[in-house]
């Protein structure tokens, strides 16, 4: 009797799940009649960058079709997404066959977002097996764009939206290094900042750790120590104590993991005497001063947005963001956001549908995106520098995120850019 | 020749046709082979590729922990280092996937005597938090040594499998059928029976002379060989070699389906393996419950089914005659081997009368 009544019940799931997959479906078939371009929204739609990864691209799917959608030669299209749940921070092997079944059965034309590179790389074969063209709106990964250049003929379907990659990310956030040594020159007197590396223990922190130690001497300052937390350490009073007694007046970050949140909240408890400068993912998100209790202020971190008019599309886009979903938009939303844009701009210059002609099209890119101006390099990848897209650097001020740099820098200061802040400890320890 | 043909005829007609579960599983086969014929599409046939290569993960595992009940949580080991073997080989070396599949499957055999002899003295609970250690050590020397390895990014860019899908999904679904029908071969064997009895009482096996040992790391030997096939395999099917492929989940897969299908039956982690696979596929339709429903299925199958699906419908469809213990088809009335009636005996009725005789 028990297994009678177990059996019902598995089966009454099942048919939920279809009558609910049945509901839910409306969207998926594809429409005969109306005209439309299928974009499929890779990402792992369980967490916030999935969630992200819709959020821009519904926003820019929306923009577009209300305003006429997309003209190939004398026919009007529309963008119609689809929502495909990588699940690519669980497997890997998930995300590949997701996104295969989106090209196959739910006839995706062209595919954006995904975050973790080793995904990213599955998910890249199978998009150049298929010949679609894959937009990247998360993994900073440099093999990636490597693949276009070592097999143009068959990867040149990658493009890179965001973020700028991996090296570049490390050559800016050097320049916050730069500019905060300044104000520490001139505001505190101070000749020969000392700097304490502080790198979450993982690739991307290797990388740094040695590049930071042979480049930060030649810019006037001092290494004072390497500390490598777990990029899952819920304490680094150690660390910071340590930081502390070695006298550094800058601690240069990398953090992209979760212990961002538990350094910045135990630096502005313990009011370390230094400031904190570099790369820490959890200090981008809205939610960051309450999640360190209040003590995040003064944290400045590199990031992709900022309350700044990189361009004329950033302001809209970065306030209608928040409007609608209630929270800062991420590399991630916006790399989907933009890539709709110039996906758009290069079939409506091709005239065609033909993915290799827009191949051809989307390299001659040249439009402000809401990053800044957006070209893409040979390999398919972002284009950094002045008059290009320099990513900002956002610090918390009175609990709000602030864009502080590039102030000045090569000439670039985007409107609405505000003076970088000492914390006031800062200033007590060193006057 | 034909008297030849006559007794396969004879031999396949007992063995197979007259039980209903081996029936089932010709049908199971003679679907996956002609599968092409019904669909061609890529991705259903990369799906199935795909669930075959995890049907030799599964079954291999079984093989270790199902029957000589060495429960192993790190199963992963085996699949990531075969992967990673058959990747790097194929990468630097430019060895082709008939080469580096062989080889990264030795490299696992190699890896489960290493991890194998110290484990080992340890038992139960312990063994199986040790088992679930390894593949954290192995990740985390992947990470010290990234310009060989990849590091956490993996090493992409690996020769494909066969020049066709279709050809892809012939080769895994041809190994998954082959190396299962093997593994169960062995654990049928005299092989089998010792592993059978470690896992029931190690003691009694010791006693009764037997190097319990030797022949755990036998288990974890041929376990590591057929895991390390699955995982060159995939390393040329998705062209990729990465951390997830010693994830904490490629664990506890094999697991899950294993229990689902039926533990300790190797044809049982095959089926759970097929049925789960290109279902969770299928529940792609509604992605927010996806998982969800996975769960639940699960927890409920095993509520009504703890030995797993196979032993559960097989018991159903399939009597153990109590005197020669052969099995028949549910719907015979005596045992086709020595004829004692498969009828249980009902109390009352007509099977015997008591009489109570009083003293006159």
């Amino acid at each position: 009797m028990k297994q009678k009544k177990g059996l019902v019940w598995i089966a009454l799931i099942l048919l939920l799940a279809f009558a609910a997959a049945g509901c839910g479906s409306s969207g998926e078939e594809p429409t005969a009649k109306e005209e439309v371009i299928r974009v499929a929204v890779a990402g792992p739609m369980a967490f916030v960058q999935g969630e992200h990864h819709w959020m821009g691209a519904e926003m820019a799917a929306q923009e577009i079709n209300d305003a006429g959608g997309i003209k190939v030669g004398d026919k009007n299209y529309k963008y119609e997404l689809i929502k495909v749940d990588t699940n690519e921070l669980m497997s890997v092997s998930d995300a590949a066959t997701a996104v295969e079944r989106a090209i196959t059965e739910q006839k995706a034309d062209f595919i954006t977002g995904t975050i973790r590179t080793e995904a990213a790389l599955a998910i890249q074969d199978v998009a150049m097996d298929y010949k679609k063209i894959f937009m990247v709106a998360g993994a900073s990964f440099i093999g990636l764009a490597d693949k276009v250049e070592e097999d143009y003929e068959r990867y040149k379907y990658w493009f890179r939206i965001s973020p700028i990659n991996g090296n570049l990310l490390a050559q800016t956030s050097l320049l916050l290094l730069q500019d905060v040594s300044k104000v520490l020159r001139e505001d505190l007197n101070i000749e020969t900042p000392k700097v304490a590396l502080v790198f979450e223990k993982a690739q991307a922190g290797d990388a740094l750790a040695a590049a930071a130690q042979q480049v930060v001497p030649s810019f006037g300052m001092e290494v004072v120590g390497l500390w490598r937390p777990s990029p899952t350490a819920t304490d680094l009073t150690a660390e910071l104590t340590a930081i502390q007694d070695s006298g550094a007046h800058i601690i240069y970050t990398y953090f992209s993991a979760a212990s961002g949140v538990p350094y910045a909240k135990q630096w502005g408890e313990l009011q370390i005497p230094a400031v904190s400068v570099g790369i820490n993912v959890e200090a981008q998100a809205q939610g960051f001063m309450a999640a360190t209790d209040g003590r995040g202020n003064y944290e400045y971190t590199l990031n992709t947005y900022g309350p700044v008019e990189i361009t004329d599309k950033t302001l809209p886009f970065y306030n209608e963001f928040i409007k609608r979903n209630g929270e800062y938009p991420t590399y991630n939303a916006g790399g989907t956001y933009d890539s709709l844009y110039i996906l758009k701009e290069a079939i409506e210059r091709a005239g065609t549908l033909d993915q290799d002609a827009i191949v051809v099209e989307m390299e001659k890119t040249d439009m402000d995106s809401t990053i800044g101006r957006f070209v893409f390099d040979e390999k398919h990848d972002v284009t950094w520098g002045p008059g290009y897209v320099t990513a900002v650097g956002t610090q918390w001020q009175d609990g709000k995120l602030v864009c502080t740099w590039p102030n000045g820098w090569q000439g670039i200061t985007y409107p609405g850019t505000v003076e970088y802040k000492l914390p006031p400890w800062v200033v007590e320890a060193y006057k | 020749m034909t008297g030849y043909l006559y007794h396969l005829y004879q031999a396949f007609k007992e063995e197979i046709l007259f039980l209903p579960s081996r029936l089932i599983a010709l049908v199971g086969i003679i679907a996956l082979v002609l599968l092409p014929l019904f669909s061609q599409s890529p991705y259903t046939l990369k799906v199935f590729t795909l669930a075959s290569i995890f049907a030799i993960l599964a079954a291999s595992w079984d093989l270790l922990s199902g029957f000589v009940g060495q429960l192993n949580l790190g199963h992963a080991l085996f699949f990531g280092v075969a992967a990673y073997t058959s990747a790097l080989l194929n990468l630097h070396y430019g060895l082709s996937p008939w080469m580096t599949i062989p080889l990264g499957a030795l490299m696992a055999v190699v890896t489960g005597m290493l991890v194998g002899i110290p484990a080992l003295r340890l038992r139960g609970q312990y063994l199986s938090l040790a088992t679930l250690a390894f593949p954290l050590i192995l990740t985390g020397i992947i990470y010290v040594f990234p310009d060989f390895t990849g590091g956490e990014l993996g090493v992409s860019g690996l020769s494909r499998l066969s020049n066709s899908r279709l050809a892809d999904y012939y080769i895994t679904v041809g190994l998954a059928l082959g190396l299962g029908f093997l593994m169960w071969k062995i654990t049928d064997s005299k092989i089998g029976l010792i592993f059978h009895a470690i896992r029931e009482d190690e003691i009694a096996v010791r006693a009764a002379g037997i190097n319990t040992t030797k022949y755990k790391l036998l288990a974890f030997a041929f376990s590591g060989f057929f895991a390390g096939i699955s995982g060159g395999l995939y390393a040329h099917v998705m062209r990729l070699a990465g951390p997830s492929t010693l994830d904490v989940f490629m664990s506890f897969q094999p697991i899950i389906w294993t229990a689902f299908g039926g533990i300790a039956t190797i044809y049982g982690a095959i089926i759970g393996v097929y049925l789960l696979y290109p279902f969770m596929e299928v529940l792609r339709i509604v992605p927010e419950y996806r998982m969800l429903i996975f769960a639940v299925i699960i927890i409920l199958v095993l509520r009504i089914m703890p030995q797993g699906l196979s032993p559960w419908v097989i018991e159903r469809i399939q009597k153990e005659c109590p005197r020669c213990k052969r099995h028949n088809a549910f719907t015979r009335k005596t045992c086709k081997a020595c004829g004692t009636s498969l009828e249980k005996p009902s109390l009352g009725g007509d099977s015997f009368k008591l009489e109570v005789k009083t003293s006159e």
